[in-house]
């Protein structure tokens, strides 16, 4: 059979043919327009690399007009309140995973899996699922997290450990405290760790009661569980230091948070402190002084009525598209940016290394393995993200955690016993949740 | 002009204060005695109407504490603020060089920020690297360093020390205006007459500023009411709510747990207890108000 194409035909053809075959597979159109972004908090490096990844990617989207604005994160309810209630919100929130569920709830934040299509299956592929897992609420996901923090940690200094006779970090609870005795000095405690109402310092401590099999919160009843014997134990534990002379005073704990612990370990004032898994990498040690990072000593016992977490870890910058963005097109080209993989290396080679990262390539990086070897092994052998749990999150977070903020500092000061301080947060805590939840 | 257009004239002009008024202070004023009323679930108002809000606030263990140590922080630091500033206003008012030099230097604690303020100070009584805990224990004044901050007993009063420290200049250099306003002959004539330097105080001077004096104790007790990134900042509320106070309580439960409903009712519990204490003030001093006005 002899067909007459002539040539204007056949061009005309296979123009169109290649129009159909290849428009699915071309980019999608460039976002354009005006894209507000509000960020909340971060370490220093973080804070400088944020605005040169922007102008990356507006380098890739010419269209956009970014507005982006930074905000310290403890402001950060009290600006997006605001902003909500006067619809001046930004079209993306870079807020804490701790966050969502309240967020979600009040409508401040829409879920990603409503806007973004095939987009999620690209994010799926480059991010460990775990940490894209700490942006999800409620079967959705609301928020990219670009890296998690993982609690608890434990500084060590090294040259103090062999000196009280240690090879090794202390691996229990019982270990813990008599390593704390034997390092410390008249001039230098064994160990401090922070007992101010900062969100980081409560989550510190809730790292180690969720390992004891403690919760805060169980939202399948609605009920606070603070004076469980999980939390409970793990705040006697904080106690134990005190009593057995191994701490600053209770009084000082209670003024120097997180921040100022790492810095008086820093300058060689306490031998070891418990903190969050990026402990003193943001802002270093004295010259010369040795000291590592090891996970929190797990409990002899663990006594909670909840399964033992590894570690509980939250994102602190999560990105989030507001309910009230004009252009939700520009928003998730930003999150989009931001979930590939030259974003995700933790700040572009910036040694930002305790941050755990969120993207798969960022964890093949030699200084990655250099840094934090044992993180890197771990996460090789598929045993990192075992039995980590997100951070507490559930609406009424930030009132069940300054109850138990209020509970710790009663026991570091000792005006109470560890069960009478957290049955009375108990039953404040369920009251504000009651209130909040109706 | 006529009466009636002066009248109208006068409605004009003060109108932008009214609509200033009505938008800024009476507006929302309306709108957290609403939200007061109204209860919030998960964000949302869910009915108008109800005391929901201030059972809860009754129900709360903190709200006790707070209230003690609003009372500590507004009469306490007013007082001090107002005798302090007299004592030094008194002192500023002789005329030297001396004087005249620190009626300018006076100032410096006023102009810096609140923030810094509040850090500078925070840090200064640090329990671990505090300067002044350290000088103490140095010069054989205490065994150890002092945590000021961190003790529950101590941290109100020692608020309300920074709280004088930044405040006071201000108050101190209105009061010495008002002192150095005082007719000379009057106080000449006290002298003449065998009055000591407390009799010329009591008899002459404090009735001559009692104008200024109430003016200045009013203001005061309304900038300390207000007053919110102070405390804050040096030590949050804590330690275990020590030195929570109104101010701190309702930023806490509006912005940090979402509960605008309780933030509210407290808001007007506020209100209502400075509006008493400024009433009951301006009431008993209405005479000396009279007095100085006609001065």
């Amino acid at each position: 059979m002899k067909v007459n194409v002539n040539r204007r035909a056949f061009l005309a053809g296979s123009t169109a043919m290649a129009v159909v075959a290849l428009a699915p597979a071309g980019p999608a159109l460039a976002a354009t327009g005006a894209l507000s972004v509000w960020k909340f908090g971060g370490t220093p490096a973080e804070v400088e690399a944020w605005p040169a990844a922007n102008e990356r990617f507006l380098a890739e989207n010419a269209g956009v007009e970014l507005n982006y604005s930074f905000f310290n994160g403890q402001i950060r309810r009290q600006k997006l309140l605001a902003g909500f209630q006067t619809n001046k919100l930004a079209d993306v929130i870079i807020a804490f995973g701790q966050d969502i569920p309240e967020f979600a709830g009040f409508g401040m934040i829409q879920p990603l899996d409503d806007i973004a299509g095939d987009q999620i299956a690209g994010w799926k592929e480059r991010m460990v699922p775990e940490v894209l897992n700490a942006g999800m609420h409620e079967g959705k996901l609301y928020g990219l997290p670009t890296y998690v923090d993982m609690s608890a940690f434990i500084a060590i200094d090294s040259d103090a450990m062999a000196e009280a006779g240690f090879d090794r970090p202390p691996a229990t609870w019982s270990e813990l405290r008599a390593y704390a005795k034997a390092m410390t000095k008249p001039d230098r405690p064994g160990i401090a760790f922070p007992a101010t109402t900062a969100p980081v310092d409560i989550n510190i401590f809730e790292g180690i009661a969720y390992a004891n099999g403690g919760r805060i919160f169980d939202e399948a009843t609605g009920q606070v569980r603070l004076n469980d014997a999980g939390v409970v134990d793990a705040l006697q534990l904080y106690a134990d230091l005190i009593a057995d002379g191994s701490t600053p005073s209770g009084n000082s704990m209670t003024e120097t948070n997180f921040r100022d612990t790492a810095q008086l370990f820093g300058q060689k004032r306490a031998a070891m402190w418990i903190g969050l898994s990026w402990l003193n990498t943001p802002w270093g040690v004295q010259e010369g002084m040795n000291w590592q990072g090891a996970p929190f000593p797990k409990p002899d016992a663990p006594s909670g009525a909840y399964p033992p977490v590894a570690a509980i870890m939250d994102g602190t910058a999560v990105l989030m598209v507001s309910s009230r963005t004009q252009n939700p097109e520009a928003a998730l080209a930003y999150i989009d940016f931001w979930s590939q993989d030259a974003q995700l290396n933790i700040w572009g080679g910036n040694p930002e290394i305790a941050r755990v990262p969120a993207g798969k390539a960022a964890w093949k990086e030699a200084g990655l393995a250099k840094a934090w070897p044992a993180w890197v092994a771990s996460y090789e052998a598929g045993t990192l993200f075992d039995g980590a749990e997100p951070m507490p999150r559930f609406i009424g977070v930030s009132a069940v955690e300054s109850a138990l903020a209020t509970a710790i500092q009663q026991v570091v000061l000792g005006q109470k016993t560890p069960q009478e301080a957290l049955d009375e947060a108990n039953a404040a805590a369920q009251a504000q949740i009651d209130l909040l939840r109706g | 002009m006529n009466r009636r257009s002066d009248i109208w004239l006068a409605y004009f002009m003060i109108l932008p204060v009214v609509a200033a008024v009505l938008a800024f202070v009476i507006g929302p004023t309306w709108d957290v005695i609403t939200l007061s009323l109204t209860q919030f679930v998960m964000g949302q108002a869910r009915g108008f109407g109800t005391l929901v809000n201030f059972k809860a606030l009754l129900a709360d263990p903190v709200f006790p504490v707070v209230l003690k140590n609003t009372a500590i922080w507004i009469l306490g630091g007013t007082v001090a603020c107002v005798l302090t500033g007299l004592c030094v206003g008194l002192f500023l008012a002789i005329d030297s060089k001396l004087t005249g030099a620190l009626r300018a230097l006076i100032l410096l604690p006023w102009v810096l920020p609140d923030v810094v303020t509040a850090m500078a100070w925070k840090w200064m009584l640090h329990g671990q690297v505090g300067i002044i805990g350290d000088s103490f224990s140095r010069m054989g004044v205490t065994d150890g360093p002092i945590s000021f901050l961190g003790n529950p007993d101590m941290v109100m009063w020692i608020l309300v020390l920074i709280l004088v420290w930044r405040k006071m200049p201000l108050v101190a250099l209105i009061l010495c205006a008002a002192i150095r306003a005082v007719p000379a002959e009057q106080i000449e004539a006290s002298r003449m007459d065998g009055a000591n330097a407390f009799h010329r105080l009591r008899y002459v001077i404090l009735p001559n500023i009692a104008f200024s004096l109430t003016a200045v104790t009013v203001i005061s007790m309304i900038w300390i009411t207000a007053e919110f990134t102070l405390p804050w900042v040096t030590t949050g509320g804590g330690p275990a709510n020590a030195s929570q106070i109104m101010a701190t309580y309702i930023y806490q439960q509006s912005f940090q747990f979402f509960n605008w409903g309780v933030g509210s009712a407290m808001s007007v519990v506020n209100l209502v207890f400075l509006m008493l204490v400024v009433g009951l003030y301006l009431y008993i001093n209405r005479r000396s108000w009279a007095a100085g006005g006609n001065a």
